[in-house]
């Protein structure tokens, strides 16, 4: 209603007044705009010097982080980090690299949690699940480290993920090896194999872990097929060679260790490893030099038959005489010798294929029987106990 | 302060008087209001981005880009920054002194809004200095001073009246902080709680306007994450409701325990002998400096970034419970030793660090209840903020809009009253009040305000007890009725729905001017009762009793339905009770 009121008339002097005070407002409010602008201006630039102040301050704590870690100093990289991220906090790389530094440093409890709280803003973040999984399996938490790894597996990764999942999967492979929990680990190795690249480096340490997790054939399988390769490495020949004898396929392991000691990296393999790959080729040859192998005349064969049935006739009477009471197995070993003692010439074996492995069977079950009650044999009773434990691989390729 | 008011009152004196103003331009002062708001709320704007930087670079030149324990510049910096600002305070700046919150209040209810620009200045240098060498204090409250003040010196540049002048205050103050704490709700919300009292509507619309302006400003630069970065606030499982009531209960200890701590020490300080106040703030610099030197550097300044860290889980629980506990140490000492600087952000620290030790120990011993450890460091600030500073409104808003995410409200609520009821209990006087009163003032106490019961008419409501007759009434009978109740006034209704209430001697002299049949009507005055209604203020009624023996009080659906009658006694009566 105030509206349609009546205002009285202002006298001249009023209106006077009224004309001073527009004016004075004017030149006030345009006062405050300048100096709203002037301090805006200077605001401003103080704000950007600050600014780039900052940022060169992040850049150097950075720095100065990741030099702390390269040279050892994880302590000093967590400050260092933390200072990183104070000048310039949303940097995810520098957070990742100061709970690494934590980490670095024995700081566990700190560390876990700092990438638990990485991990709520980023649950499918690769190098943050992985992280988690190695301060799972640093505080003995199998169930939790096996979870993060698998998540780590399946989260993202930057640059190469392709790469850095396979290095994830052998991580994890390497963990469930340690933990002695052989057929996941043989699981992961399989499909890191599967999916490995024409590298033979990695292709021989998935075959070197296959070894390990009790996997021989596949990883029989993965050095033969890296020897194959042209230019194949002298690992590959070895590794084929010691588990081809592992697994009793002793004319196989005599082939890639006879290319292992010929290969020209050879030599220059340390002793510790030539030694033994040495003994397995001359062991492997003196076996098979005692074994009938199946390509050999059947009169060799036969004459090679004998030749073995003598030595481990031999093997049981020593080990006969030097129990003082019967071993009933021993026994019935040498009743089945004194059955087929009639049998024992050339000539016999030659014509009855049957009797040959009757014989060999006997041979295989006197080594066996023998080393149970007498303990290991040694010389020829030790290659031919080889012999029986895998009779039926030695010629296997 | 005084002697720079009385220059401003003779320079108003020189101004056209208002009576005059009102005359030549009505309404200019409401129209400049607004103008004046955005003005305010921008210059704040540019001011506390400023302070902010100015602290910042201070620290970096002061305690080096990264302080770590065993730095000796940790104990120099604090102590000689603090020989310096007591200089400032004692010869240049005394009313620098302080946080600025009692200041700004008593700004506006002793000086009618003046604060000095030479306050302004002050505020400013002394503050930066101190924050920014390391003493444990915030850069909020003097914020809030500083827009206070700016507001103040554009009102009286325009010459604006004087119950605009106070009136301005409150706008600067809510403009300053909202850009130092880049969250206008809250500010505002803080503002109306603890600095105006209560709702005031003539004076909200500029408060938002200029502290949304200065929040513009302040995020024109810093981003919208200004202090810290906000975590992922989550409440995963309900039985984590355990874990925020445990926390509102430490958060209630704890702030229970740092205000005793500035309660007993603040008003010791203050009363040593005169010289000795140039050097407690270079000793409670010293003292501070020593906490960092030997192993805590984080409780040193305002601690955003800590905060910003522990709130993103960097920390483990031990060291966070540390860290609270230090900070109020430092806190304490860098506050009552006078250097000049805000309660703030020791509070938000102090809550951060301790939300985040209850998050992380749960996080650590049940990790399948946990929500994330920054959802409780959030909480935890609301905590103390409900607990030490007594404003359980802004700090529940002040989680929610800093957090941005309403899910945690339930957290909040339950961890903050749990917070605000066990400090109130044990420590019944708000801190800021018990500042005002160490410092001989007597400003309200928003607490009580906040608390009063204003009386309703409904309070004194009584069931009508006098007749009620029609407007055609003839007077012989309207006298009749009257003698046989026995009423000191009876109630007639008028035809178009208006009521009339008329006295004994009234209805006696109608019956004597007129005759008797002719209708009640026209023996009234040309007035009528007044509409009042059960819910309007008791005090509504005051002053219609001269002219009317009784009041009747309507429906507000329905005019002709009373619900009642009050009567001067009554109203009396209530308040004589209350």
């Amino acid at each position: 209603m105030a509206v349609f009121e009546l205002q009285p008339p202002l006298t001249a002097e009023e209106r006077l007044h009224k004309r001073k005070l527009i004016f004075r407002d004017l030149i006030s409010l345009s006062g405050l705009f300048a100096i709203t602008v002037v301090l805006a201006v200077l605001t401003w630039f103080l704000f950007n010097s600050f600014a780039r102040h900052r940022q060169e301050l992040a850049q150097r704590w950075l720095a100065r982080g990741q030099a702390a870690m390269v040279g050892g100093h994880p302590e000093q990289a967590v400050e260092a980090f933390r200072s990183a991220l104070e000048y310039d906090p949303a940097q995810r790389q520098t957070e990742i690299k100061l709970a690494m530094a934590l980490e670095a440093a024995d700081r566990v409890v700190e560390a876990t949690s700092y990438f638990n709280t990485l991990l709520e803003t980023e649950p499918g973040n690769g190098i943050i699940n992985l992280e988690l999984a190695r301060l799972s399996a640093r505080q003995a938490n199998k169930p939790k480290a096996i979870e993060y790894f698998q998540r780590a597996l399946d989260g993202t990764w930057q640059g190469d993920g392709y790469e850095r999942r396979r290095a994830v999967r052998l991580e994890l492979a390497r963990y469930l090896l340690d933990q002695k929990d052989y057929p996941r680990a043989r699981t992961q190795l399989l499909i890191a194999a599967g999916n490995a690249p024409d590298d033979p480096a990695i292709k021989m340490q998935i075959a070197g872990m296959m070894e390990e997790a009790q996997d021989p054939e596949n990883a029989l399988a993965i050095y033969r097929a890296v020897a194959r390769q042209k230019p194949s490495p002298v690992q590959s020949f070895q590794g084929a060679g010691r588990v081809a004898y592992s697994l009793g396929r002793f004319a196989l392991a005599r082939e890639y260790l006879e290319q292992a000691v010929n290969h020209p990296d050879f030599l220059s393999e340390p002793e510790s490893v030539r030694t033994p790959v040495r003994q397995m080729l001359a062991d492997t040859i003196d076996l098979l030099a005692l074994y009938p192998e199946s390509d050999l005349e059947i009169r060799e064969r036969a004459d090679r038959i004998l030749h073995v049935a003598r030595i481990a006739q031999a093997r049981l009477q020593a080990c006969s005489a030097s129990k003082a009471t019967s071993v009933a197995s021993l026994a019935d070993l040498a009743a089945r010798w004194q059955e087929n003692r009639a049998t024992l010439t050339p000539l016999t074996l030659a014509r009855d294929p049957q009797l040959e492995q009757t014989i060999m069977n006997l041979i295989f079950d006197t080594e066996k029987q023998t080393a149970q009650a007498c303990g290991a044999p040694t010389g020829d009773d030790a290659l031919l106990l080889k012999i029986a434990q895998s009779s039926r691989s030695v010629e296997e390729k | 302060m005084n002697a720079d008011a009385a220059v401003e009152v003779k320079k108003e004196a020189a101004a056209p008087h208002q009576h005059d103003l009102d005359k030549i331009a009505p309404s200019r002062d409401e129209r400049l209001f607004l103008v004046l708001s955005i003005f305010i709320g921008v210059l704040s704007g540019l001011l506390v981005v400023c302070f902010r930087v100015a602290i910042e670079w201070i620290r970096i030149l002061t305690l080096g880009s990264a302080p770590h324990p065993g730095q000796y510049r940790l104990l120099l910096a604090p102590t000689l920054a603090g020989l310096v600002v007591a200089a400032l305070v004692q010869w240049f700046f005394p009313a620098a002194r302080g946080s600025g919150v009692n200041q700004t209040k008593a700004a506006l209810y002793i000086y009618n809004g003046y604060i000095s620009f030479r306050t302004v200045i002050g505020k400013f240098i002394t503050a930066a200095i101190a924050i920014g060498s390391g003493h444990s204090l915030g850069p909020e409250d003097p914020s809030l001073q500083i827009g206070a003040g700016v507001a103040s010196m554009v009102a009286r540049r325009l010459r604006l009246s004087r119950q605009r002048l106070r009136l301005f205050a409150p706008i600067g103050a809510a403009a300053g902080l909202a850009a130092a704490f880049n969250a206008p709700i809250s500010a505002i919300l803080f503002v109306i709680e603890e600095v105006i009292g209560r709702w005031s509507a003539a004076v909200l619309g500029s408060i938002v306007l200029s502290a949304i302006s200065s929040v513009v400003v302040a995020r024109w630069f810093w981003g919208s994450e200004a202090i810290f970065r906000i975590p992922q606030v989550t409440l995963r499982d309900p039985r984590e409701l355990t874990a925020y009531a445990v926390l509102g209960v430490a958060g209630g200890i704890s702030a229970l325990v740092f205000s005793k701590a500035l309660g007993y020490l603040r008003p010791r300080l203050r009363s040593l002998a005169r010289w000795t106040h140039f050097f407690q703030p270079a000793l409670a610099g010293l003292l501070v400096g020593a906490i960092g030197f030997f192993g805590f550097p984080q409780v040193m300044g305002p601690g955003y970034g800590v905060m910003d860290q522990a709130m993103h889980g960097q920390f483990a629980w031990q060291l966070l419970v540390a860290l609270a506990l230090f900070k109020i140490l430092a806190t304490t000492l860098s506050f009552s030793s006078g250097t000049p600087g805000g309660m703030f952000a020791p509070t938000l620290f102090i809550g951060a660090m301790l939300g985040a030790a209850v998050g992380s120990f749960e996080k650590h011993y049940f990790p399948h209840l946990t929500g994330t450890i920054g959802a409780y460091a959030l909480v935890g600030m609301g905590v103390l903020f409900a607990g030490f500073l007594r404003a359980p409104l802004t700090s529940v808003f002040m989680v929610l809009e800093v957090s941005g995410n309403y899910s945690i409200v339930l957290p909040v609520i339950l961890a903050n009253t749990i917070a605000y009821l066990l400090s109130r209990s044990l420590q019944p006087v708000p801190i800021f009040e018990v500042f005002t009163r160490q410092d001989g003032l007597e400003l309200p106490s928003m607490e009580e305000q906040r608390e009063e019961h204003e009386l309703h008419i409904e309070d004194a409501l009584r069931p009508v007890h006098v007749p009620i007759l029609g407007g055609s009434t003839p007077i012989e009978a309207v006298s009749a009725t009257l003698s046989s109740a026995n009423a000191p006034a009876l109630l007639v209704q008028l035809w178009d729905g208006s009521w009339y209430a008329m006295s004994k001697d009234e209805v006696a002299g109608a019956a004597v001017t007129l005759t008797g049949d002719t209708p009640i009507e026209r023996a009234l005055k040309p007035d009528r009762a007044p509409m009042l209604f059960p819910d309007l203020p008791l005090d509504n009624t005051l002053h219609y009793f001269p002219r009317w023996p009784l009041l009747p009080i309507l429906n507000r659906a329905n005019k002709s339905k009373l619900e009642g009658v009050v009567t001067l006694e009554d109203v009396l009566k209530r308040y004589q009770d209350l």
